[in-house]
């Protein structure tokens, strides 16, 4: 069990990869924005690597452990502490029954990362424990974690190590210049954006705009372009050159409502009447899910299959191969 | 037009958008869920789920399991097995809606909505009554009100209907909101494109609204048997009837909703068939209005 002294900005339990088979009722998959920081935590306390573990935003909890555990914290740098001494990042460590781990500010990254050993036995909701806090439901109640509650946790299957470390070439590299390169696949509605449309987006510094949850990420840039096929069709797709009849929509979409793009995240909806000209491969989430707002986004064109051979690469190093023992 | 081929469209690494067509009609929304039947029931390696819409299908997959090219060439196999939209026949509840239209609540998030975001829209009913060339708002009402809406698919948000109109008498067309609406009051009922929907919560949305409705349409509780085994109401292929009501009686079922004891208004003993109501389509003059 773990008591919740201060919920942090806005800490939510999730699992990976969340609640997937609903989205034709509309239900999102949820789940951690940063999977890649999040399964290392997983793997280093002995979890599978879909456990449900916490994820921080902007400033972490502080939580209290009424027993012995193995925790990791990763993703974004919180400067977390176990009663008031700095712990390191991307390592498994012992806590004793009744320490506090304390986190603050975010001073590398947004999102950080908490694993337990034996990970968080909430009740799952349609068979996932990610929070879904738009609709309430899933995690803790369906929302973010409050300070006093007590959030449960499973029994470890196997006996979890502290002092296992994740190795440097295994972890995710953060941009400290505050701008992303970040991939994006062309598609599906591509066909409906023209080529200084297009070259555009390519060659523009999109700024992360505040007004971004874990629904989407909203981005300010230069204006969009468009084909023919945006301005002479059927009336039933709307009158906008951005609207199309109802579709729907992949997670990691460049939706494009008006003029404005929103990147469709985990909590994102799954259909409606806009164009998406790109899609973010599930490979660069871990970028947006650790880019803070204001910061700079460079999109970078690859094809699927290049996209699928990454993501190929990113399994691979969230596998117990990136993980050594230090003591 | 409904395309010969389908069209299949790449979105990132994990989902394969399908479309059939790029017009609103049933066929094709008979497609987009027949396939994604077809789907479920042959197990198709690699597919997480699906999500049919009005003229498409959004496939999800799982890229550690098949690469694109393969799933494409299976989902075209199996396209190419389904037979003729025309011999579709479905089970379809008919939900009778009674829905205040012209209503206060709406009234007062377009009203909001022109004062805070867009100073120059104009007024959603008038607006869609406008661009129709129907009389006024009250025809606006007898023509959306004057037929059964086909649930085509469910998004955007848990449980939210896309709804089509059967009678072509009744087809309207209306923009959506640029920018999108922050809010939208629950259970609202609006239009955009040539789609009606119910807003299931308070939400933003860029449809035109013009009316709204008591009963939930999403339940997490289950509070109503219609939730027992669905925390949404709707099914695809459903049919809804608004039935104009007034405020009082809007108010009436809201208490009864709260206490528990309302009883939705659903028969549940008819079937759908697609070549009896394309013969029906045959028969009518679809020029008037109601």
């Amino acid at each position: 069990m773990i008591e919740v002294i201060k919920p942090g900005l806005e800490t939510s339990v999730q699992d990976y990869p969340g609640r997937l088979g609903y989205w034709n009722q509309g239900f999102p998959p949820s789940g951690p924005m940063d999977s890649w920081s999040f399964r290392l935590a997983n793997l280093l306390v002995g979890n599978d690597v879909g456990a449900a573990g916490l994820e921080c935003q902007y400033i972490g909890p502080t939580l209290k452990f009424n027993e012995a555990t193995v925790i990791a914290v990763t993703g974004a740098d919180m400067q977390a502490k176990i009663d008031g001494e700095l712990v390191p990042l991307w390592e498994s460590i012992a806590v004793a029954a009744g320490q506090v781990l304390e986190m603050s500010f975010a001073k590398v990254g947004v999102r950080g990362y908490i694993a337990i050993a034996g990970g968080i036995a909430t009740e799952p909701w349609l068979n996932s424990r990610s929070t879904f806090h738009k609709a309430g439901v899933g995690g803790m109640e369906g929302h973010a974690i409050k300070a006093e509650q007590v959030i449960p946790v499973a029994a470890p299957t196997t006996t979890a190590v502290a002092g296992r470390k994740v190795i440097e070439a295994a972890r995710p590299v953060f941009s400290v210049d505050k701008s992303w390169q970040v991939e994006v696949c062309r598609g599906p509605n591509d066909d409906w954006i023209d080529e200084a449309g297009h070259q555009r987006f390519i060659n523009a510094e999109w700024k992360l705009s505040s007004k971004s949850d874990r629904t989407g990420f909203r981005l300010e840039g230069p204006e969009w372009t468009f084909t023919d096929k945006a301005h002479n069709k059927g009336p039933e797709h709307g009158s906008d050159p951005s609207n199309i009849i109802d579709q729907g929509y992949p997670i990691g979409a460049i939706n494009l409502g008006g003029q404005t793009p929103i990147i469709l995240m985990n909590d994102g909806p799954s259909m409606g009447g806009f164009i998406n000209p790109y899609t973010v491969p599930s490979i660069a989430f871990w970028k947006l899910g650790q880019a803070k707002p204001a910061e700079i986004l460079h999109f970078m064109v690859i094809s699927v299959a290049e996209a699928q051979a990454i993501r190929q690469q990113i399994n691979e190093l969230c596998s117990e191969k990136s993980i050594v023992e230090s003591r | 037009m409904i395309y010969e081929e389908p069209k299949f469209l790449p979105g990132g690494d994990r989902y394969i958008l399908i479309e059939f067509g790029n017009e609103m009609n049933l066929e094709l929304n008979f497609l987009g869920q027949g396939l994604a039947a077809a789907i479920t029931e042959h197990r198709t390696r690699g597919v997480i789920e699906t999500a049919a819409c009005f003229a498409s299908t959004l496939i999800h997959y799982d890229p550690d399991v098949i690469g694109y090219e393969p799933l494409v060439a299976e989902l075209k196999e199996l396209i190419k097995s389904l037979g003729p939209s025309d011999d579709i026949e479905l089970n379809s509840r008919l939900f009778y809606f009674p829905t205040v239209y012209l209503d206060p609540w709406s009234r007062e998030c377009v009203d909001d909505y022109i004062a805070n975001l867009n100073p120059d829209k104009i007024e959603d009913a008038q607006l869609v009554a406008e661009l129709n060339g129907l009389d006024d708002v009250n025809h606006l009402v007898r023509v959306h009100s004057g037929t059964e809406y086909w649930v085509a698919s469910l998004g955007f948000w848990p449980g939210l209907p896309f709804m089509m109109p059967l009678d072509p008498r009744c087809v309207l067309t209306a923009p959506k909101y640029n920018p999108p609406r922050t809010w939208t009051p629950k259970g609202t009922v609006g239009m955009g494109g040539a789609s009606t929907c119910i807003y299931p919560e308070h939400l933003p949305g860029g449809y035109q609204i013009f009316g709204r409705v008591p009963m939930p349409i999403w339940d997490t509780e289950k509070r109503f048997p219609q939730f027992e085994n669905e925390i949404c109401l709707f099914q695809p292929g459903d049919r809804v009837k608004f039935v104009p009501c007034s405020v009082e009686e809007f108010e009436h079922i809201e208490r009864q909703v709260a206490d528990g004891s309302y009883q939705y208004n659903v028969v549940e003993y008819q079937r759908f068939s697609v070549r009896n109501y394309n013969q029906w389509l045959t028969t009518i003059d679809k020029a008037p209005r109601f």
